[in-house]
């Protein structure tokens, strides 16, 4: 299966399709960087205009741990969707260029044709997330600086000293490669019921965006749904962000507000994975190949 | 010879339709098997269920004297498989492609090798050129190098000479050919183009509708008694008027265009010609018919008796 493996890597990496995709991260990052670099200042005051009445705030907000925060919320759809691209072309891509039935007249059997594809398809998902890392983290810390991270939820503000933001930022960085993994484990299992890339590829997007809808929205009957829903937990990155407090109300530093919400989305999005990958193996060895 | 494909029983269905219906032949070791039906015959299906890419209904498959459903991968790593039009990866180059599927077959690999391999389908010129540049012909090519590349001691072909040119049949005609005499190799080749396969089968399997119409040698299936003459002379209508006031009037088929056409033995051939010499007819030419479409279409026409 390591062969295999070793091949489906191959693959992918030879496909001019998978360097669009870093590209097109590389470009959305950098316009963001831009656009924070030149009117980063007038964000901020946007973005705090209801605190600046109560606080006063000093000190580089616009710094590189802010500017990453950002990148990450506002990449929750475009991810995803370079994501998709590649996993939902997985299998179907093979049907669609008449060589799944060359593969699988060859001598493997069809749990490590799956298992290998999807190994793949991960190896290249976390890839794009290290790469997404280095822009968004890395290039930014450089760019804009470090200092305390100021951010502003629903009813409260947080903010969290600079020397313990980053292993939060590995901790979120962790978990988003579990929910772009629940992505690519989504396009692949929608792969093998096609036989070009644009069905899967256009299907993996109108679920994940319409879940987030339903996620998002605080409407008595989806709310019944919504811990059902993986788009659900896969924001729960942003629970690293959210520290415990003293009885000050000030943050206590190494902390999480809601540890136990980040493991229960964690193993939610393990078993979506297991599930969707399990599903696949499944349907495929009952599958008959027509293609 | 020992039995290298022995299919018993075997059936299909998707939904209603019975794509194969108690499908049962085998083939020898050394068999250059022609897999002959019309479009939608079923033949597909078949070659894709002994590639275990189809389950079957119910029915039995054995190659090489073991359970194709026991022992899958031990016979698929013998199999050398071509499965109608391959496009391969287009964004990797000739070279590359084999070179992937050689690995996927198990088989130790060396540029050496490769490069033999697409020496002998008449791509090694072409080794470093990506396949999205390729004719369906050069595609067809490069997928009978990967079907070959680990040595099979079976090769499956499947419309083996769809999309090439004349020169490019003939190459492959004379490579199966090559396959069973001098690399001693069962070959089974499926085909609609009827003549191809009369010409490099030794066994023969007919099937329409999903079903077993008949199988044997080539020469058995080509009954000499059915041999059809087309002659033409100086004066067609007097030929024709001649020929049926002799014994040959059994023989001929009506008159259509100026066409004179006998079904006879072949060893009346020679009468035939004298006849018409002392008859003092001028023949421009004579042309004996035995080729299996003939059969083939009358076979498949559905109201065929097979005779006893």
């Amino acid at each position: 299966m390591y062969n295999l493996f070793k091949l489906e890597l191959y693959k992918i990496f030879k496909r001019p399709r998978t360097y669009l995709s870093f590209a097109a991260i590389t470009a959305l990052i950098v316009i963001i960087q831009i656009g924070l670099l030149k009117d980063g200042k007038e964000y901020i005051s946007f973005v705090l205009a209801d605190l600046g009445n109560s606080f006063e705030i000093n000190g580089n907000l616009c710094n590189g741990y802010f500017v990453c925060f950002c990148i990450l919320q506002l990449l929750l759809i475009h991810v995803p969707l370079l994501i998709a691209l590649i996993a939902a072309d997985m299998i179907s891509g093979e049907a669609n260029m008449g060589t799944l039935r060359l593969l699988l007249s060859k001598p493997i059997t069809r749990t490590e044709f799956v298992l290998a594809k999807f190994a793949a398809a991960s190896v290249y998902t976390l890839l794009l997330l290290i790469w997404v890392a280095i822009l968004a983290l890395f290039v930014s810390m450089a760019i804009f600086g470090t200092d305390d991270i100021f951010l502003v939820k629903n009813n409260y503000a947080v903010q969290i000293a600079k020397d313990d933001i980053f292993w939060r930022y590995i901790g979120a960085f962790f978990f988003a490669a579990l929910a772009m993994l629940t992505v690519a484990a989504l396009a692949f299992f929608l792969s093998q019921f096609a036989e070009n890339s644009i069905g899967p590829i256009v299907a993996t997007m109108s679920i994940i965006i319409v879940f987030t809808i339903f996620s998002t929205m605080s409407i008595p009957i989806f709310n019944k749904i919504k811990p059902y829903m993986f788009t659900t937990h896969m924001v729960a990155w942003k629970e690293f962000f959210d520290v415990k407090v003293n009885a000050d109300n000030e943050s206590i530093v190494g902390t999480i507000q809601r540890p136990d919400k980040i493991i229960n989305s964690a193993l939610i999005l393990i078993a979506h994975i297991v599930g969707f990958v399990g599903i696949s193996v499944y349907s495929l060895k009952k599958k008959d190949i027509l293609s | 010879m020992p039995e290298i494909i022995k299919v018993n029983g075997l059936c299909k269905t998707f939904g209603k339709l019975q794509a194969v219906n108690n499908l049962s032949f085998s083939v020898n070791e050394g068999d250059v098997y022609g897999f002959l039906g019309q479009n939608g015959a079923g033949k597909s299906t078949t070659i894709r269920m002994l590639l275990t890419l189809i389950a079957p209904s119910s029915g039995t498959i054995e190659l090489f004297g073991k359970s194709l459903s026991s022992h899958r991968k031990e016979i698929l790593s013998q199999i050398g498989a071509m499965i109608e039009r391959p496009d391969l990866y287009k964004y990797l180059s000739a070279y590359d492609n084999l070179k992937l599927f050689a690995k996927l077959s198990g088989c130790k690999i060396t540029n050496q090798l490769l490069m033999n391999q697409l020496e002998m389908v008449g791509l090694a010129d072409r080794a470093k050129d990506k396949v999205k540049g390729f004719s369906q012909g050069m595609k067809q090519r490069l997928g009978i190098a990967i079907a070959l590349v680990h040595n099979p001691a079976l090769v499956i072909l499947d419309e083996p000479t769809n999309g090439l040119d004349p020169q490019g049949i003939a190459d492959i005609r004379n490579l199966i050919k090559s396959l069973s005499t001098e690399h001693k190799k069962t070959v089974v080749v499926s085909s609609h183009l009827l003549n191809e396969i009369e010409q490099v089968a030794s066994r023969i399997l007919i099937i329409d509708k999903g079903r077993k119409i008949i199988e044997g040698t080539t020469q058995e299936l080509l009954d000499p008694n059915q041999t059809v003459v087309d002659i033409e002379t100086n004066d067609a209508q007097k030929t024709y008027t001649l020929l049926s006031a002799l014994t040959w009037k059994n023989h001929l088929q009506p008159l259509i265009n100026d066409k004179i056409s006998l079904t006879l033995h072949k060893h009346q051939i020679p009468d035939l010609l004298r006849s018409l010499v002392k008859m003092n007819i001028d023949v421009y030419a004579l042309q004996q018919r035995h080729s299996l479409e003939d059969y083939f279409l009358k076979v498949t026409s559905g109201n065929y008796v097979q005779p006893v």
